[in-house]
């Protein structure tokens, strides 16, 4: 069987409009649990340059450090602020626990943040590891107990 | 509603009480008498290794905010979809831990799911993935324990419908479980993925979540390894095949690293559905087995 160049073409962009609508569709559903998916994206690209210092796969830099440190905090206090009651559910990989232990939820995000400012301000390369566990053992414990496994 | 005839009546009261019979012989423990335990004396510096390969503490841990919080006091809920399991003390305490067990008692808790009263342990507790521990370790293992300082703490009842009824029904499953062989994984690798493949599949029992199960409740090991739902009720658990094609790790190196530090060095897939605690401890391994975990992990495909 083959298929014109004209219902190819028409097929995709039909796909696309639907894909597209799927995706308007649950940010419109969900729009907190949408926009905090997109800062705790960026938090975990801006982890990537810090974990390549880490294991020895970059130099260490105090300017890479500070840059990433701080938008690491940014999109932490940005996605805190995302969570409002009734936003888990359907695809978002939040537990019931963020509401139901809220003070739990909150502090374990203000230790993160901390985690996050004290990483920003590390200039020395001895105090990097032990800044990075603190901010990355800050997002384990709060991803063990909030955060549902991927659906 | 007529009552059915006398001769009936007496019919279905036999057929009941060969049904009662034939239950009670198929779900009959079945333990090692203690002469077949061997004479081993015990290193305490393996027991620890076999303590945190097999994560005892993530499920024996306390409940939340209790203290001594480090130590297996056990008691703190593990939720299923059939109901909510309360793990036990596995401290010396005589009353309410593991203090009163003999050699031969431990071993059949961990490799016939038997308590030392010969009452059936539900498989929430992995004695499927035990029963391929080598005596010597799970020796080891109970001395490391004993050690431990001794905290008192009884685990809760267990929230299960009809509680001793299914406990008994638990030997009839066994019978079904128990007849067919452990995973045996082909031995010609090297010694550290063969090192790899025995943590991994007996006191690590990763299969318990991510190896799916069949309708009875056994290992599907056509689907080895190959992800499935998680025991908890909480979305899915991944596959740990083709790890490194998938591209989810570059390397055997690259998941040591993973598996040592998690998501403090930003592995941040370890930390959900449970692997954040397993992954703690799996952190305090030798190095060399870390690295046979990874080497035989990054062989499934």
């Amino acid at each position: 069987m083959t298929l014109s160049k004209r219902t190819l073409a028409f097929s995709a962009g039909f796909s696309i409009v639907l894909a597209a609508a799927w995706g308007a569709g649950l940010a419109a559903d969900n729009p907190a649990a949408h926009q905090r998916h997109e800062a705790m994206e960026t938090v975990q690209e801006s982890f990537k340059p810090l974990r390549a210092i880490a294991v020895k796969e970059a130099q260490f830099d105090a300017a890479v450090v500070k840059k990433n440190a701080t938008t690491i905090l940014e999109k932490l206090k940005e996605a805190h602020g995302l969570f409002p009651e009734g936003s888990g559910g359907g695809d978002s990989r939040a537990k019931p626990e963020i509401w139901t232990d809220r003070a739990g939820f909150d502090q374990a995000m203000k230790d993160a943040q901390a985690a996050a400012t004290a990483m920003a301000a590390v200039t020395e390369e001895a105090a990097f590891v032990p800044a990075m566990k603190t901010l990355g053992g800050s997002c384990k414990g709060c991803h063990d107990k909030y955060r549902l496994p991927k659906q | 509603m007529r009552l059915p005839s006398r001769k009936a009546q007496a019919a279905i009261a036999f057929v009941l009480a060969v049904a009662a019979f034939v239950f009670w012989l198929l779900s009959r423990p079945d333990p090692l008498p203690a002469s077949a335990i061997p004479a081993h004396t015990p290193d305490l510096a393996n027991g620890e290794v076999v303590y945190h390969a097999g994560s005892c503490f993530a499920c024996h841990k306390p409940p939340e905010g209790a203290a001594q919080g480090s130590l297996p006091s056990g008691g703190s809920p593990f939720k299923t979809p059939i109901g909510v399991f309360y793990p036990q003390n596995l401290t010396p305490d005589a009353e309410t831990g593991l203090g009163r067990w003999s050699e031969a008692d431990f071993v059949n808790a961990m490799t016939r799911g038997l308590s030392p009263a010969g009452h059936h342990y539900f498989p929430a507790f992995p004695y499927m993935a035990y029963r391929s521990m080598r005596t010597s370790d799970l020796l080891d293992l109970r001395a490391y324990l004993r050690g431990l300082p001794a905290v008192t703490s009884e685990a809760p009842r267990h929230g299960l419908p009809l509680l001793p009824l299914a406990r008994r029904g638990v030997g009839v499953w066994k019978r079904l479980a128990f007849a067919r062989a452990p995973f045996a994984p082909a031995q010609d690798g090297s010694d550290s993925w063969k090192r790899g493949a025995y943590l991994v599949n007996a006191p690590g029992h990763c299969g318990e979540c991510h190896t799916p199960k069949s309708l009875l409740m056994v290992e599907d090991l056509g689907r080895y390894m190959a992800g499935g739902p998680h025991p908890g009720g909480e979305g899915k658990v991944p596959t740990l095949r083709g790890l490194v094609e998938r591209k989810k790790y570059k390397d055997a190196g690259d998941l040591v690293l993973a598996l040592q530090n998690g998501e403090e060095l930003g592995y941040e897939d370890l930390s959900s559905g449970g692997m954040a605690q397993i992954q703690s401890n799996l952190a305090k391994l030798p190095e060399s087995d870390v690295r046979a975990i990874a080497d035989y992990l990054v062989s499934l495909k």
